[in-house]
């Protein structure tokens, strides 16, 4: 990179040598030129900014991160062995630097009512799918990250099940990612959209091969018909180097029900924003979320739960594991709406600090505006105590064993909520290795 | 094997224990009993190397090795186990995990294989049998949630799987029913063994009924001010602790 560091994000919008997808597409340009639009309007926030208050813009910005341009052709599936679970039994879709590649996934059969694809592909197959769900949960007014991806949109995964369809084995998602000659950012942008009483399981897993610095600004919109049910876990073990942004938008018609569980363990600067909105009463909303912490690494999540019609249940828990000079920022807010009246929601987000120099930031915000609900929330800091500590070692483990696995059993609650054996097994080996080298200083 | 030595220690600016003798030889039970605050607790946390204690002065040397200049998890792997008075709670942690980590830690530092998952749960098996325990216990997060007669019996489980040759029983008669307490006694006494020996702390003569020592003897300001045989205990429970002490005074 030479000269001065870029001021803006243009570089990440750049045009794609294989051009545009859905060009020609008058609603999908409209789409985009707004996003475009939204992305000037808004520049760089700054942390006076309350979405960006404890979380600097300035180092991801100073990357100066190109689109991606070309498709990585050349890769096969023994070159990322050692990324796939064996014992998951899925239908598996691979992304590479956020291109669908249909060469690496095995999508398998899939039972009747159910359409699992690309975006690119679809868009040029059938665009009438996506016209009303493309930002259909987003919204047309998007904060900064949503409108980059939607205007630089090329590719994703596309879920679509019929009214009453059950898919019984997860789909999983790895989207891979493989460090170019140059800093690049890829924007995926995934559509699950689940019609009345239909249910899914999906898995998504940000992985990559090597330490490479790259960007994956990845944004989701989730919408569940009346009664669908949606199990939803999401891995984040990016590079060490990375740059992860997700923006997941979950829309909830009545009677349906979203559990979903983060885990973010990777990346040395990784931004979650969770937006949630009931639009039908009785639906329930379970997010959970795991974070580690450490040297160089920052996890900021922000959660907006939008309670606007009665009766529906929402649950944020959240735990953080930070070490090192590790800092997360969680923000987290439930709105109840005037009229949503039996609403229950519980909030809490719990902190195990392992060292000193480590940093927290959590605030967990109730607006409530209606007067006949449930609602708490609460926040604990904490550090690893030292009779716990003490009964491990009587019995001989040694002292970082101890921690470890007291650092686990904190963490369990939620790798535990996990939708898959499999997927639980290995989250649980990688947090422990991470915590094996984890500094305490 | 145990020699304690004009053992002195402070917490904060209190000296607790202000000169302690004790000598236990192999396969004998002690008990050291004595009223509130007279540091039966400190004594058994110092010899398991709990944080928070300053030892001023004196000795503890465990199989001719100086115990106070080892770590507690070293200790434990030199045979030292300590039955604790309020068992701590950890969610999360999976017992059986919890016994195995806590095993093969040991079998590994004395240069021992480790036990693979298949020889572990024989082992398990074979010492709940011994115990006339239930499994029901494994499968939960340790300590979590137990009721204080089953915390106290994972404690007497733990030191069946791990077969100390010291065990410190550190008051595990406190909060038990008649017939817990007669469970976690039976337990004891099913590994009672030439090798092994127990330093059984309490407040009450109740558990000696069941755990019948080879010694008495009774601690107050923090020293061993009388010793005895069984018949001390009944002593004890017939008159209280005044007499003791007034003697003591007197003398």
């Amino acid at each position: 990179m030479n000269g001065a560091a870029p001021t803006s994000f243009d570089t990440w919008l750049s045009a794609r040598a294989d051009g545009e997808v859905g060009a020609g597409l008058d609603w999908l340009e409209a789409q985009r030129r707004s996003a475009l639009d939204q992305v000037r309007e808004q520049g760089v926030p700054g942390t006076k900014q309350e979405a960006w208050r404890y979380t600097s813009l300035k180092r991801l910005i100073e990357q100066g991160f190109a689109r991606v341009e070309d498709e990585v052709t050349a890769l096969q599936l023994h070159d990322f062995e050692e990324l796939l679970i064996p014992e998951l039994d899925s239908h598996r879709v691979v992304m590479v630097n956020g291109r669908f590649t249909p060469s690496l996934s095995a999508l398998g059969d899939l039972p009747r009512g159910v359409r699992v694809t690309g975006l690119r592909a679809l868009l040029s197959s059938d665009p009438d799918a996506l016209r009303e769900r493309l930002n259909g949960v987003a919204g047309e007014s998007q904060p900064l990250f949503a409108a980059l991806n939607t205007a630089g949109l090329d590719d994703g995964l596309v879920v679509l099940l019929d009214r009453g369809a059950i898919l019984e084995r997860p789909i999983e998602l790895i989207h891979l990612s493989v460090g170019m000659d140059e800093p690049r950012v890829a924007q995926p942008r995934h559509v699950v959209s689940l019609a009345d009483g239909a249910q899914a399981t999906l898995i998504e897993r940000y992985v990559s091969l090597g330490e490479s610095l790259y960007c994956t600004n990845s944004v989701l919109e989730l919408s569940l018909g009346r009664d669908a049910v949606l199990k939803h876990d999401r891995i984040q073990v990016e590079s060490p180097n990375a740059f992860h942004i997700t923006g997941l938008y979950l829309s909830q018609d009545a009677g349906s029900r979203y559990v979903g569980v983060n885990i973010g363990l990777g990346a040395a600067w990784a931004r979650t924003d969770l937006v949630t909105r009931f639009s039908g009463e009785h639906a329930e909303c379970d997010l959970q979320g795991l974070y580690l912490a450490g040297d160089r690494q920052l996890m900021d999540y922000h959660i907006d739960v939008n309670h606007a019609v009665p009766s529906c249940s929402s649950r944020e828990t959240f735990k953080g594991i930070l070490y090192g000079k590790g800092r997360a920022v969680f923000d987290g807010r439930v709105v109840v709406a005037k009229d949503a009246q039996k609403t229950d929601a519980a909030m809490s987000n719990k902190n195990l600090m392992l060292s000193e120099n480590a940093e927290v930031d959590t605030k967990p915000q109730l607006e409530i505006n209606a007067d006949d609900v449930k609602c708490s929330h609460g926040t604990t800091v904490g550090q690893i105590e030292p009779e716990k500590l003490f009964y491990l070692r009587s019995r001989g483990i040694s002292a970082p064993f101890a921690r470890r696995m007291l650092c686990l059993g904190f963490a369990e609650e939620i790798i535990d909520a996990l939708h898959s054996d499999a997927l639980r097994e290995a989250v649980s080996e990688e947090v422990g290795r991470r915590l094996e080298t984890a500094p305490l200083t | 094997m145990l020699s304690v030595k004009g053992l002195r220690a402070n917490v904060g600016e209190n000296e607790i224990l202000t000169g302690l003798d004790l000598e236990v030889g192999p396969g004998e039970i002690h008990a050291i009993m004595g009223p509130n605050g007279s540091g039966k607790s400190t004594f058994s946390h110092v010899l398991s190397g709990r944080e928070g204690y300053e030892v001023t002065a004196g000795s503890v040397t465990f199989e001719g090795q100086d115990l106070l200049a080892l770590e507690p998890e070293e200790r434990a792997h030199r045979g030292v186990f300590l039955a604790f008075q309020y068992p701590v709670e950890l969610p999360g942690v999976n017992n059986t995990y919890f016994l195995k980590a806590a095993l093969n830690s040991i079998r590994k530092a004395r240069g021992e294989s480790e036990l693979d998952a298949v020889s572990f749960l024989r082992l398990i098996k074979e010492k709940l049998k011994i115990l006339h325990l239930n499994d029901s216990l494994l499968k939960r997060a340790v300590n979590a949630g137990f009721s204080g007669g089953e915390k106290k019996r994972n404690e007497i489980f733990q030191m069946a799987l791990l077969e100390p040759k010291l065990a410190i029983l550190d008051e595990t008669d406190s909060g038990l029913d008649i017939d817990a307490l007669r469970v976690v006694a039976d337990g004891v006494n099913a590994l009672r063994s030439p090798e092994r020996s127990m330093i059984v702390v309490t407040h009450y003569q109740r558990l000696l009924d069941y755990i019948e020592p080879d010694r008495v003897h009774v601690l107050a300001k923090g020293r061993i001010i009388r010793s005895g045989g069984k018949e001390l205990a009944l002593e004890l429970e017939e008159k209280g602790y005044g007499w003791i002490l007034e003697q003591e005074q007197a003398a």
